[in-house]
């Protein structure tokens, strides 16, 4: 029998909200996680959508998942285990291909095949952008401090930010301001020449934005290649085997062995606030749970707007989360096919087809697409980013049999016109026609199809406007102003209610970090 | 050999002039060497056909530098500042949209557009004057030595960061947040009227090679205002910007400053890692201490001085600069004043700058033609009719219009910028302006059309970019012109840049040439 009654509430049992709870149960509080689905996961979620057929339905690859999480709650012995995705491959319409291998001399003959002079900038790039990454690390790792304040905890965080600059020295400083300010097409210019590459690079720039290559604040998420890699424990990009689910039922594994309880089917309706502090939820079906801790590892609107009544917050944030950005870009589409795709330009079933495949001819391709969206349409030929899961999986779907998880963009959630089932089928059918025009055979292998608009992220995984970053990763939506000034340090001005979702510093991806930092906020605040 | 200089400032442009003034008055022996054979740089005002003048590419003012025009006392060499009121009046479906410098009456004049936005003006004007005001603050110093700087920088940077705070944690807040932001999400914030959003984001974009949603756009349009000036805020000069050069000229001269017209540089001469002399195109060497250039930083340092004398991670540095031209000019000699149906309030209300700019998306889509190498089928437009504030630019009753145009890019995808290019362009301008204006055409007397990369030709601008270097956020403060070398010094001892190319970058301000001078001052007294 439980003891009654719970320390913590964490709303949303996504893979935030869960290392969240499992870091405060780890530290002795009673937690209680929320998930309004049948499952938990968020956008990391494995589902067998059609018989057979596995699926990572939202997210899709890990790369970003932080190490010290991984340490700490131990994660591979609760099953989380990584599968190296071994490549890139960008079929062109010319009738070549581009192909990164993880083997650095396979990479570096295929870019001398291309352009001698990338061959060699592309090791001093990695060389870069790898001391660039441990440079960064610090920063994803710390609580942004409220620069318009006069406390001693946030002059503290602004003198440690002072000496941490300093520490870099000034060639990884000025490396870095260029990062944080270019656009990814702009910066790779002055690397490479081969548009293909530039292409296929610049578009790790723009998942999950609404940017094109060109738009300046798009090059510093190509750091997040390197990231994943540093630290030894796994290679830069990876499926979870299992699907991305995985990684979420480990953590939740994890959470459940240091005393944390799990429901589903548990919607929140509101938090119950009394004299500006949190005391507890309400769920849909009425059902109240007191705790003196709330964290909400929804996004800002759901945080702010729905989950407490706006009235109860100052006017200045209200105002500054209907304003924060969170419009979605990208869809979703889940194939079953009955046998692997047959690229014209690469034929055969070959290692090519184990890796990423990247439809990002170049970087006017990939502008153009944006250009679509940007004035209300899904682009006529949309950058894809495709993996087959079942390659290097094959739980994933019957024997002789695959799953195609293919990632989308451009795709706004504001349509013109509004989103629609006929829209979707003809979203579908463009994005099948775009890869059909590499892979002729796709068509015919097609036994099952899945379309993901953002209305549906959105209706499904309650991602408000389907922005599978919980906000976008715009310079002024970043650190100390996410998701606003003097609330990014994951408290609320409602004393007990916190944030730890991905619309809190660090941001998006599967990376655990603001479920993490969230947590030690909390822990902090409870100490004293 | 004659004795040397004290100091030879390469380019007679209003920043070069700028320096050499400080300089002589300071005490050193100056000589200013200048290609063309006029003064003024992108600041002149020189006649396009017999009997009409106009500005050949700056037409407005930067803001100027109230410390220079006092310091110089240019109002006794003849600069007249004149701050036209409406100072914008953007052009929109058959009505238009007055930009006054008093907040409050632009708000009644955005009130048949939207009285929501109307209501909403005085706030955004003041949410701009504070960031204005930190943008400004900056201007006004020399960049800090990052990311290690010294005891004074450190003071500097906290009497900025104090100095913000000190309007308030929210008006902090706000700035901070709007620094690197996009002019369209900017505006969306705040407006609904596409009208009045194309109206201030088209006060950003001139000189840029970006579109209304590129982040770092909302920086640009600080960089137009003067702290306290409403957003859209425009200075003229009574007879053209190019009295601002003469003006400086005369200050200069008066300080013992010696102008040498037609006298293009052919290279800057370089022993031992020091800039010793300047060699003219036709073989003169003029042997100086020091070595001021106010050329674009290609300019300077790839032709000038010469990649072999340099460190090739400097040189890789500079080429990467990117200064792509984004803005061609038209001007035109009218027989009578252009009749805009949609204005009222008669010939006063067009003494600012007149806009074709009707909306994000139009600018936007503006941009996009130029992104893919192509000249906007219907481009965004700066108007200026220099001769409602000074009519001797043109005889009685005629009329003069400089028009700014955005976008023509210097890198053309298809084709070369040849003539029928050049006068297509023209023809475009004309028709779109014709929109609003109909009698237009028909008081066409004649016609000039300077591409990006006329301006490169004839002003020495690389690639025709007005700011010789764009203002990207990673290309301002101390990453301008490159990281490392934002204080005015080079790793060529004895050569300054004072140009546009250096901190706080273009637009008719004599900011880079103040500063440059002082650094140039500052290191003497220090050896």
């Amino acid at each position: 029998m439980k003891r009654a009654g719970f320390d913590a509430i964490v709303i949303g049992g996504g893979h935030n909200g869960l290392v969240n709870a499992a870091y405060l149960g780890r530290a002795g509080l009673r937690v209680l996680v929320l998930e309004r689905r049948h499952l938990v996961g968020g956008a990391a979620v494995t589902e067998e959508v059609f018989p057979g057929f596995k699926y990572s339905v939202c997210s899709y690859v890990v790369s970003l998942l932080r190490p010290e999480i991984i340490r700490d709650l131990d994660l591979p012995a609760c099953g989380l285990e990584i599968l190296p995705l071994e490549s890139t491959f960008t079929p062109l319409p010319n009738g070549d291909y581009l192909v990164r291998w993880a083997d650095h001399d396979l990479t570096r003959r295929e870019l001398y095949r291309h352009s001698p002079r990338d061959a060699d900038a592309y090791d001093e790039f990695g060389r870069l952008m790898h001391q660039l990454a441990f440079a960064v690390k610090p920063v994803l790792g710390m609580i942004p401090p409220d620069v318009t304040s006069f406390a001693p905890s946030d002059l503290a965080g602004l003198l440690r930010l002072g000496r941490y600059v300093r520490g870099l020295g000034a060639d990884r400083f000025h490396a870095l301001v260029k990062l944080m300010t270019m656009s990814a097409a702009d910066y790779l210019e002055e690397w490479f020449e081969t548009e293909s590459l530039k292409a296929t690079m610049s578009a790790s720039g723009i998942i999950g934005t609404f940017l094109g290559p060109r738009s300046p604040g798009t090059a510093y998420v190509l750091l997040h290649h390197y990231l994943g890699e540093i630290d030894g424990v796994f290679r830069a990009w990876g499926f979870a085997r299992g699907g991305t689910g995985a990684v979420s039922n480990a953590i939740a594994t994890a959470a459940e062995r240091r005393g944390v309880t799990l429901r589903t089917g548990a919607a929140v309706a509101r938090v119950i606030t009394r004299g500006g502090r949190a005391r507890g939820v309400v769920l849909e079906s009425g059902e109240q749970i007191g705790a003196r801790v709330v964290v909400s590892a929804l996004d800002p609107k759901r945080t702010f707007l729905e989950l407490v009544d706006p009235a109860e917050l100052p006017g200045e944030l209200v105002a500054d989360i209907r304003r924060f950005r969170i419009r979605g870009s990208s869809g979703k589409v889940n194939l079953a096919l009955s046998e692997l795709p047959d690229f014209t330009c690469l034929p055969g079933f070959g290692p090519h087809l184990r890796g990423a495949i990247s439809i990002s001819p170049s970087v006017e391709y990939l502008e153009r697409a944006y250009d679509d969206a940007k004035y209300g349409a899904f682009s006529r030929r949309p950058y894809l980013d495709i993996v087959i899961p079942s390659l290097i999986d094959p739980g994933m779907a019957p024997p002789g049999k695959h799953v195609m998880s293919i990632f989308v963009q451009y795709a706004p959630y504001q349509l013109n016109g509004g989103w629609t089932d006929a829209r979707r089928e003809a979203f579908g059918d463009t994005v099948i026609d775009t890869l059909s025009q590499f892979a002729p055979n796709l068509k015919s292998a097609i036994l099952h199809r899945q379309v993901l608009t953002p209305a549906d992220m959105e209706r499904e995984m309650g991602l408000t406007e389907g922005n599978i970053f919980h906000g976008e990763l715009s310079l002024h939506q970043l650190f100390s102003l996410r998701p606003a000034t003097r609330w990014a340090q994951y408290r609320t001005p409602i004393a007990g209610y916190y944030q730890c979702g991905s619309g809190t510093h660090p941001g998006g991806g599967i990376s655990g970090a603001p479920g993490r930092l969230g947590a030690l906020r909390i822990l902090k605040d409870l100490r004293q | 050999m004659s004795a040397p200089f004290d100091a030879i400032v390469i380019g007679a442009g209003h920043n070069g002039l700028t320096a050499a003034a400080y300089l002589a008055r300071a005490g050193l022996s100056v000589v200013v060497v200048e290609q063309r054979d006029v003064i003024g740089g992108a600041t002149v005002t020189e006649e396009f056909h017999p009997g009409f003048r106009v500005d050949t590419f700056a037409h407005r003012m930067g803001p100027f530098s109230p410390r220079v025009f006092e310091d110089l006392r240019l109002r006794t060499y003849g600069l007249e500042m004149v701050w036209p009121d409406p100072a914008r009046v953007a052009m929109a479906d058959g009505r238009a949209l007055s930009l006054f410098r008093d907040p409050s009456q632009t708000a009644e004049a955005i009130r048949p557009f939207s009285s929501g936005d109307a209501a909403r003006w005085p706030a955004f004007c003041r949410t701009v004057a504070d960031a204005a005001r930190l943008v400004d603050a900056v201007r006004q110093s020399q960049p800090p030595r990052l990311p290690d700087p010294g005891l004074r920088d450190l003071l500097r940077l906290a009497a900025i960061g104090l100095g913000l705070r000190r309007r308030g944690k929210r008006a902090m807040a706000e700035t901070l947040r709007l620094l690197p932001m996009s002019l369209a999400d900017l505006l969306d914030d705040w407006f609904e009227s596409d009208v009045l959003k194309g109206a201030v984001a088209g006060a950003g974009l001139p000189g840029l090679m970006q579109g209304p949603r590129g982040a770092g756009t909302a920086y640009a349009l600080l960089h137009h205002l003067a702290a306290g000036e409403a957003p859209g805020g425009v200075t003229l000069v009574r007879g053209g910007t190019g009295r601002a050069a003469e003006a400086l000229a005369g200050a200069a001269r008066a300080a013992g400053v010696e102008i040498r017209t037609s006298a293009p540089v052919e290279r800057i001469g370089v022993r031992s890692d020091a800039a010793v002399e300047v060699v003219l195109a036709g073989g003169e060497v003029i042997p100086a201490r020091r070595i001021l250039s106010s050329a674009d930083p290609k300019r300077t340092f790839l032709t000038l001085v010469g990649p072999e004398a340099l460190d090739p991670a400097f040189v890789r540095q500079v080429r990467h600069i990117r200064m792509r031209g984004a803005c061609a000019k038209v001007h035109l000699a009218l027989g009578e004043l252009p009749r805009f149906p949609g204005i009222g309030g008669g010939d006063a209300e067009l003494r600012g700058a007149v806009m074709v700019a009707p909306g994000l998306d139009y600018l936007e889509r503006a941009f996009d033609d130029a992104k893919y190498g192509g000249v906007s089928e219907r481009p965004f437009l700066e108007a200026v009719i220099p001769t409602l504030t000074d009519p001797s630019l043109a005889p009685p009753g005629r009329h003069v219009m400089s028009i700014l145009v955005q976008y023509a890019p210097y890198h053309l995808k298809a084709g070369a910028w040849e003539a029928a290019r050049r006068e297509a362009l023209g023809d475009a301008v004309v028709a779109v302006l014709a929109e609003y204006a109909p009698n237009l055409p028909a008081a066409v007397l004649h016609r000039q059309v300077l591409t990006p990369l006329d301006l490169e030709q004839r002003l020495g601008l690389t690639e025709g970019n007005i700011f010789q270097g764009e203002m990207a956020l990673d290309q301002l403060f101390f990453m301008r012109p490159v990281p490392g070398w934002a204080r005015y010094g080079t790793p060529v001892r004895g050569l300054y840049l004072c140009g546009a190319g250096a901190h706080p970058g273009g637009g008719v301000t004599a900011l880079p040439g103040y500063h440059a001078a002082r650094a140039v001052l500052r290191d003497m007294s220090a050896s």
